[in-house]
């Protein structure tokens, strides 16, 4: 590993920061009195703003990059992805050669080395190896992030995080995404303004196919492509998991759904919607990827420097026709499990199921919960695990809700991949 | 799915063919191939890009064009790395960069992004360049050029020499001091065939081609077996309502709120079992019948367009879409014709069994087979002299619901007219025109004298006053404006190179590709409030 080069004659040599401290020596006509402009705000932001970026991916190569050019000198890195060569057309600090190494260490690794002076900490592996006292060292959390999930689970644990007695636990998270020429940038201040999970239901719902169309009916390229990977591949290759990255396997799916709709005589499988449909691949370029990214930065330096009001609370950009842009106030969702604190009600007829309850949960576009576990008071409904714990669980299933909970009743929903709980008021129709 | 049925689609794959997957090159570009195909991409790679000045903004740009494979990049700048270039520009060596060619340290830097992608550093001044037939016929021949923070006498040298002939190279200006920036493209005519737009083509409900109008012609609900009953696509299903409608109301379809409400209250009385999804389908899929036209206005608007044509070589621009429009034109009108643009023949997916959509797919595909050749015909008989592209006239065929044709104004076309600029001033939000205007105050104070500290609020504020010129309105929020770009008259920041990088390339390469629609007028960028907004022209 090359080290931080402290060479006095190459770090902040005169001149270095010419730019920037055009915006930091002076206030402009809406910059707060807060602002220190000159050496105090210079020295917090290159000598002890310490910043965590999630995510070393086509968002975040581009942050580590805007970060170290406008002076934060303390940055660190987490992802848990390694290199692969579809990610070379945007994610611009790999080179083929680095394909199969970690992005956090690659990426780290490349800052060091093209801007002098600035100390990049990687971390290759999971967000969720990390506790509340890693969280707690950053000042400024921004996110890169493709996965909702990963998303979910950061923005749970940092409002979670927040303690009243202490201002310093509430970490501003930026959180950053893109799709082909369409992105967002948005800045969360944790229980104080709406957060990830309050705009749960603005995602775009990922196309879901029926089983029994799959099964029965195909009729586009997709439907024989799904049939291939989650009915057929379980039924011949048994427990063998099905590892989207590896060729040989999606070699099979395609072979295998080709097959399938030369059967019924439907066109259009190809390799690449294969490799699409069982990888939901989202289409991303370097464009995009840099107008989000250097949005997030921006309100990371504005909220590092105070020079300058930042997003309140959500910037969204759409470049398909001319260039689009919305900038708004997202609101709180006073019934949004993480922040919200009120239960969510919820009306169904008397005669639902636990199990038509739970498939609800997961198809509902502001919950979207995989696996629920769902308990009332200290009445356990149904739990996806321990094994033991399910198996005791599982006859409620077939059984009425309105059996075990009562008309107004609480009941509360747990996953293992969310760290919150979510509370819900029962109705009946 | 039978035993034996399964049986053989496990024998037929025993033998794993991994020869479908794609090459390197195609893997490489995966998420960007599936925005703009192999056709976008071939654009981009035969484009060659020449831009103005290695600034952290111009290098921030090219590294989001080489990284999806343009064909080549020219940085042309005179200038060497100052200790300010090597601290905020990511395509410099740092502190080593420093005293050498700034056009010549970024261009291996921005090389190494890509190896398909070749880059030459050119270091010359633009003026002397602008001075020279060899140097005005070197800059033309790129494909496009932009430039970054260009003073405005070479600028607008350099905008004449581009509008001279009309097939002359697009140039994109881009500007930005501090937090604030505006960009510009300056085009004769961008004609757009994918234009991706999301409106879905006529699926022909209103006005059926025979095979369909027969499919359901020969329907009679009452004599087919329930489980058949489900599965009646629902184009079958609007077809056969709307037919019995009409015949009940003088031909004319389902027009105020009221009737079309009856006319889904008449779909939902033809369930015969819960959880027939065709029929839920057909009723929400209603709307086709009201909303679909024959030829969408914004396409009728084309017919009246007439070419642009050179007053010198009598040439035409775009000759082929031209071409294209003219007899897409004639075939609307044509009697043999259905009276509608040509069928795409790409269906929606549909509430119905693999047979039945299956035999409506080769039936849609049949007639667009058949319209595609009228058209091939009548294209043929119209202009027997021209040979397009066969890849571009199917393309043509199949988008003709969504092609787009934008007319661009020249560089300066807003401050050359006064109502222009008073309308720009009025418009909502009053910020995006006052941070354009306080741009352009910008740029002319420091032509004059390009020592920074003589940049005030108050000496841009007059200058603005002086072009905008008497008698108008000038919102307040240029105050704000003036104030920023006096407190950062020359800060090329990271951020806000990094974000027009983004921009500028993305609206580089729909002007390259002809895919999606690029912006005409001035984008402006407030990275204060976070936001971009238009002067239109
Ligand atoms: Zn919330």
């Amino acid at each position: 590993m090359t080290t931080v080069n402290d060479d006095a004659t190459s770090s902040d040599w005169d001149g270095r920061y010419y730019h920037v401290d055009q915006v930091l020596n002076t206030p402009g006509p809406r910059t707060e009195d807060s602002f220190q402009a000159g050496d105090a705000v210079k020295d917090f932001l290159r000598n002890q703003c310490k910043i965590l970026v999630i995510g070393a991916g086509g968002l975040g190569c581009e942050i580590l990059a805007n970060l170290a050019l406008t002076g934060f000198k303390d940055i660190h890195v987490i992802d848990m992805d390694t290199i692969d060569i579809s990610n070379l057309n945007r994610q611009f600090l790999f080179r083929p050669k680095d394909v199969g190494n970690p992005k956090a260490l690659v990426a780290a690794e490349f800052i060091m080395q093209r801007v002098p002076g600035v100390k990049v900490t990687p971390y290759f592996g999971k967000i969720q190896d990390k506790d509340e006292d890693y969280y707690l060292q950053f000042n400024i959390i921004v996110c890169g992030l493709d996965s909702v999930e990963a998303r979910r689970w950061i923005n749970a644990t940092l409002v979670n995080m927040v303690d009243e007695e202490n201002p310093e636990s509430l970490k501003p998270l930026i959180d950053g995404g893109t799709e082909g020429f369409k992105g967002q940038a948005r800045v969360i201040l944790p229980t104080i303004s709406s957060c990830y999970e309050c705009s749960l239901d603005m995602l775009n719902k990922p196309t879901a196919f029926p089983i029994c169309t799959i099964a029965n009916t195909p009729r586009l390229p997709e439907h024989c492509i799904e049939w291939a990977s989650v009915l057929e591949w379980p039924r011949v290759h048994g427990e063998k998991k099905l590892d989207t990255d590896d060729p040989e396997h999606i070699g099979w799916l395609y072979n295998t759904a080709l097959t399938r709709a030369k059967e019924f005589k439907i066109e259009g499988v190809t390799w690449s919607l294969t490799q699409g449909v069982v990888k939901n691949i989202i289409p991303a370029i370097a464009s995009t990827n840099a107008i989000i990214a250097a949005s997030c930065c921006n309100e990371a330096f504005k909220i590092a420097t105070s020079s300058a009001a930042f997003l309140n609370n959500y910037f969204m950009l759409i470049g398909t026709e001319g260039v689009y842009s919305y900038t708004f106030e997202h609101e709180k969702r006073k019934e949004c499990p993480v922040c919200g604190g009120e239960s969510l009600d919820i009306t169904i007829s008397k005669e639902w199921t636990v199990e038509r309850l739970i498939e609800m949960l997961v198809e509902k576009q502001d919950i979207q919960i995989k696996k629920p576990s769902l308990s009332s008071g200290i009445k356990q409904i149904y739990f996806q695990a321990p094994p033991q714990l399910e198996q005791a669980t599982r006859p409620n299933l077939e059984k009425k809700v309105s059996e075990l909970v009562e008309d107004g009743g609480e009941v509360t929903v747990t996953s293992s991949t969310l760290p919150f709980n979510l509370s819900l008021r029962i109705k009946y129709t | 799915m039978s035993q034996s049925g399964s049986q053989t689609i496990e024998q037929a794959t025993t033998a794993i063919q991994v020869d479908a997957q794609p090459d390197n090159k195609t893997r490489r570009y995966d998420r960007q191939l599936r925005l703009w195909a192999a056709s976008g991409q071939a654009a981009l790679e035969s484009s060659r890009i020449l831009v103005i000045s290695a600034t952290a903004t111009s290098t921030s740009i090219l590294k989001n064009l080489v990284l999806p494979g343009i064909g080549h990049f020219t940085i042309l700048d005179p200038k060497n790395v100052s200790a300010a270039d090597a601290g905020n520009n990511f395509f410099l060596n740092g502190y080593s960069s420093i005293g050498k060619s700034r056009a010549e340290e970024a261009v291996p830097l921005l090389k190494e992004l890509n190896d398909s992608v070749d880059g030459e550093a050119v270091v010359k001044r633009v003026e002397d360049l602008l001075k020279t037939d060899d140097g005005k016929q070197w800059i033309k021949n790129f494909t496009l050029v932009i430039a970054h923070n260009l003073p405005n006498g070479p600028l607008e040298t350099l905008s004449d020499l581009l509008w001279e002939e009309l097939e002359d190279p697009p140039l994109m200006i881009v500007r930005s001091a501090g937090f604030l920036a505006d960009f510009y493209i300056q085009f004769r005519e961008q004609c757009i065939i994918e234009s991706h737009t999301e409106t879905a083509p006529s699926i022909r409900l209103t006005k059926p081609f025979p095979a369909l109008q027969e499919w359901a012609d020969n329907l009679d609900y009452s004599k087919v077996d329930p489980t058949e009953h489900a599965h009646i696509p629902f184009a079958i299903i609007l077809i056969k309502e709307a037919d019995q409608w009409r015949a009940e109301h003088n031909g004319a379809l389902p027009n105020t709120y009221e009737e079309k409400a009856q006319f889904k209250k008449r779909i939902r009385e033809r369930v015969v079992k819960i959880d027939e999804e065709n029929f839920e389908e057909a009723e929400t899929q209603a709307v086709r019948l009201w909303s679909e036209k024959g030829v969408p206005s914004d396409i009728e608007e084309l017919f009246s367009l007439e070419p642009l044509t050179s007053s010198s070589s009598k040439q035409t621009l775009n000759p082929e879409f031209h071409a294209l429009l003219k007899t897409l034109h004639a075939f609307v009108n044509s009697p043999e014709g259905p009276g509608n643009l040509p069928m795409s023949s790409t269906l929606p997916d549909m509430k119905t069994d693999t047979e039945s959509y299956v035999k409506l797919q080769r039936m849609y595909k049949a007639q667009s087979a058949i319209e595609a050749t009228q058209f091939k015909e009548l294209l043929a008989s119209k202009y027997p002299q021209l040979t397009i592209d066969e890849d571009m006239v199917d393309s043509f065929i199949k988008h003709a619901h969504q092609i787009k044709v934008l007319r661009g104004k020249k560089y300066g076309a807003l401050e050359a007219d006064k109502d222009a600029i008073s309308a720009a001033l009025q418009a909502w939000p009053s910020d995006t025109a006052t941070t354009h205007f306080a741009l352009n105050a910008l740029s002319i104070l420091l032509e004059k004298n390009s020592d920074p500290t003589t940049i005030t609020a108050e000496t841009l504020k007059s200058e603005v006053e002086n072009f905008v010129g008497q008698g108008v309105d000038i919102p307040e929020d240029l105050d704000n404006a003036v104030g920023e770009l006096a407190r950062s008259p020359t800060a090329d920041l990271p951020n806000t190179a990094a974000f027009l990088g983004g921009m500028i390339a993305q609206e580089a390469i729909k002007m390259i590709t002809k895919q999606y629609v690029p912006v005409n007028g001035w984008c402006v960028v407030d990275l204060i409030e976070s936001k971009t907004g238009i002067v239109n022209n």
